[in-house]
């Protein structure tokens, strides 16, 4: 008897439960929103050193190492980046700050230590390759969520399928764009390009996530030239959240005198 | 023969090292591993430069103008309270026939306040807004190297200097104090050729010309500040200057070639215009000994203007342009004392600039055209480059300095003799 009554609690509680869940969302704007805020806005601030391995078409590879300081001006709006290049040697010093505004030109500027010289960006063109990479800028510091129109175009076990167009054709080279954003985390798993032949030429895949301070956060990613033009690996290691990065470590400062006490690994993690 | 022995045992062993440290794929935890404070990371080049005219010019010897093997060693040092860098040049000129040595940097950094960086020791100092035209930047230049094809980081000569930046509420303050005078590297005649008013021809003397340096007094250091702040993504600064021209263009009383006195004041902006940067920058320069202009042995005053604009008009494809004005003070002045009047630049002396940049094959690959043209002197200097970086170790850049123009004693065109190409091939390490 009580047997039975536990039974039918815990089935109602797990239906409730999972319909807690995945209650799927219908507003394609609504995941996209929240796909942004998983994939760009986790914390109020983070650090993270990255590092990229370029595979050419010809197999020849190139690295990158960088460690990478954000903080959010305002959530899902503007942020502050600062990236410093640890190789290869070529590179080594570079700085890179980054002023995203969304909705408005973001404002950039590089310096180059061994003419000590601060070299300001003209906005350009953000779907180019980010230090040689195949990865964009706008992959590394996201895509506005205007930019685009959303139709929800399916919902799996696990995702929700969405088809993204351009409101501005002239300014991207796809046609269109699917992702797989997760129904759990909200991050974007898989996002696959097609061009005007209708033919899918570039693809960003995430290959591992990991729970970090309680962000679902990427830690292995790939993107890859389809038309057999190599790809890019990323990996992500040491990262954390709301450290409390002082707005004015985002200034001309910290080009010239990289914020070693912001750019030291947490010592947890070590 | 016995340098390039050395340098080949070098790069051997550069080269067994980087083949033992190849295992990036792997994305082993031990790869992540930095180095541990207080430890020494050790990068720098291996690189072989060679250059020559495509003429003979009648007052230099040689055809050749660049002939490096150079090896360069950069460390840097840190701990919770300071830094300490090192960069470091070795290389044999095969165009002097000597070994050389340059150190780019040996600095120590600190901030004694939380608002205030120092930096003192050898540096490379860098500001203003220009594009290969310095206005307010009146640091050191190595214009043999740049002439030659060197790496335009060259163009960049190193100070003995005091450096401290502080950063306030309402401005950011930067002063660099040099207490030893540092001239340009300017054209000696060594390894290429120039106008000089006097002998009225083109000229590449022998011993070289030296300019007769300020004495070593504290009096005679170099003090430049900068005032600077950016609001909203407009970038304002505002500099000034005391010490001298860095050229020798002044004369003593035997005629032997010296540096002018000089006091400048200056002011720059630089700030995002539509799809692109726009930069405006000014400076007055006060010749402190000739304020007058009457002064035949001592360069006038000078007004320079320079304005920017820089977009990219298609994807990887930048374009930019200034046009800068250098107008000399007291020209009647200039012209009724002159020496040599015919060949005194024109009042108003105009240049425009254009700077082409092209990056393909995912930036690996690139072409630039940097082109000087003056309509007042009615010349130009272009610099052509091709870069290739192979890998993050092997790059190879080629490219030239072509001089031109209708009158041998203009400013472009008094080098048309020099005119180079050249090829660089280098090893990161």
């Amino acid at each position: 008897m009580s047997k039975t009554w536990i039974s039918a609690v815990a089935a109602a509680l797990l239906a409730i439960g999972i319909n807690v869940q995945a209650e799927p969302l219908t507003d394609a704007d609504e995941i996209v929103s929240r796909a942004n805020l998983a994939a760009y806005y986790a914390g109020a601030d983070g650090r993270s050193e990255v590092r990229m391995i370029i595979r050419d078409a010809q197999g020849r590879e190139q690295r990158r190492q960088f460690t990478v300081l954000r903080r959010d001006v305002e959530d899902g709006h503007d942020q502050d980046f600062l990236v410093v290049f640890s190789q290869p040697s070529d590179v080594r010093g570079t700085v890179f700050l980054v002023k995203k505004h969304v909705g408005a030109d973001d404002d950039r500027w590089l310096y180059l230590p061994g003419l000590d010289l601060v070299k300001r960006i003209s906005a350009g063109d953000k779907r180019t390759s980010f230090v040689g990479a195949h990865y964009f800028y706008e992959d590394v510091s996201g895509r506005g969520p205007d930019e685009d129109s959303h139709i929800l175009t399916g919902t799996t076990d696990d995702s929700y399928v969405l088809e993204h167009k351009p409101l501005d054709p002239s300014s991207v080279e796809f046609e269109s764009y699917v992702t797989w954003i997760d129904r759990e985390t909200f991050l974007p798993m898989k996002i696959e390009y097609t061009n005007a032949a209708g033919r899918v030429y570039r693809r960003v895949e995430v290959i591992e996530t990991q729970d970090v301070g309680g962000h679902p956060t990427v830690t292995k990613s790939r993107v890859s030239d389809l038309d057999g033009k190599g790809e890019t690996n990323m990996e992500f290691r040491f990262i954390a959240y709301d450290i409390e990065i002082p707005a004015d470590v985002f200034s001309e400062r910290s080009l010239r005198r990289p914020p070693r006490e912001w750019l030291k690994r947490p010592a947890s993690e070590k | 023969m016995r340098s390039i022995a050395v340098i080949l045992c070098l790069l051997t062993l550069a080269l067994s090292s980087y083949a033992q440290d190849d295992d990036w794929e792997e994305w082993g935890d031990d790869e992540w591993s930095e180095v541990e404070e207080g430890g020494l990371q050790w990068n720098g080049f291996f690189e072989l430069a060679l250059g020559s005219r495509w003429d003979r010019d009648p007052q230099v010897e040689r055809k050749q103008t660049l002939g490096d093997m150079r090896f360069r060693l950069e460390t840097d040092w840190s701990s919770e309270k300071l830094s300490v860098g090192f960069k470091g040049d070795a290389w044999y000129d095969s165009y002097l026939e000597e070994f050389d040595g340059e150190l780019r940097d040996l600095s120590l950094s600190f901030s004694p306040s939380s608002n205030l960086d120092m930096k003192l020791g050898r540096q490379v100092l860098t500001w203003g807004t220009g594009d290969l035209l310095f206005l307010n930047d009146l640091f050191p230049k190595d214009w043999v190297s740049f002439f030659a094809g060197r790496d335009d980081e060259y163009l960049k000569a190193p100070s003995n200097a005091v450096r401290a930046t502080w950063y306030g509420e309402i401005v950011n303050v930067d002063l660099a104090w040099t207490p030893v005078f540092e001239s340009d590297e300017y054209l000696t005649g060594e390894r290429f050729s120039f106008f000089s008013p006097l002998a009225g021809q083109r000229i590449a003397p022998s011993p070289p010309l030296s300019g007769i340096e300020p004495d070593k007094d504290i009096d005679n250091g170099e003090v430049a500040v900068r005032l600077f702040k950016t609001f909203g993504g407009t970038e304002m600064a505002m500099y000034a200057y005391h010490g001298f021209f860095h050229q020798p263009t002044a004369f003593t009383d035997t005629f032997q070639p010296t540096f002018a006195p000089l006091t400048s004041i200056g002011a720059s902006v630089r700030r995002p215009l539509g799809v692109g940067l726009f930069n405006a920058e000014a400076v007055y320069y006060a010749s402190r000994d000739d304020r007058s202009g009457s002064d035949p042995y001592l360069p006038n005053d000078q007004a320079r203007l320079l304005l920017g604009y820089e977009r990219e008009a298609i994807t990887n494809f930048t374009v930019a342009f200034q046009y800068y004005l250098e107008w000399t003070q007291d020209y009647s002045e200039l012209l009724a004392n002159s020496l040599a009047p015919v060949f005194e630049p024109d009042e108003y002396r105009h240049v425009v600039t254009g700077r082409l940049n092209y990056r393909l094959n995912q930036d690996k690959l690139t072409l630039s055209l940097f082109t000087f043209y003056s309509p007042s002197d009615n010349d130009f200097y272009l610099r052509p480059s091709v870069t290739y970086r192979y890998s993050d170790q092997w790059s190879v850049t080629g490219g030239a300095s072509i001089f031109g123009g209708d009158d041998a004693h203009t400013f472009f065109n008094q080098f048309a003799d020099n005119s180079n190409a050249y090829i660089r091939v280098r090893y990161n390490y």
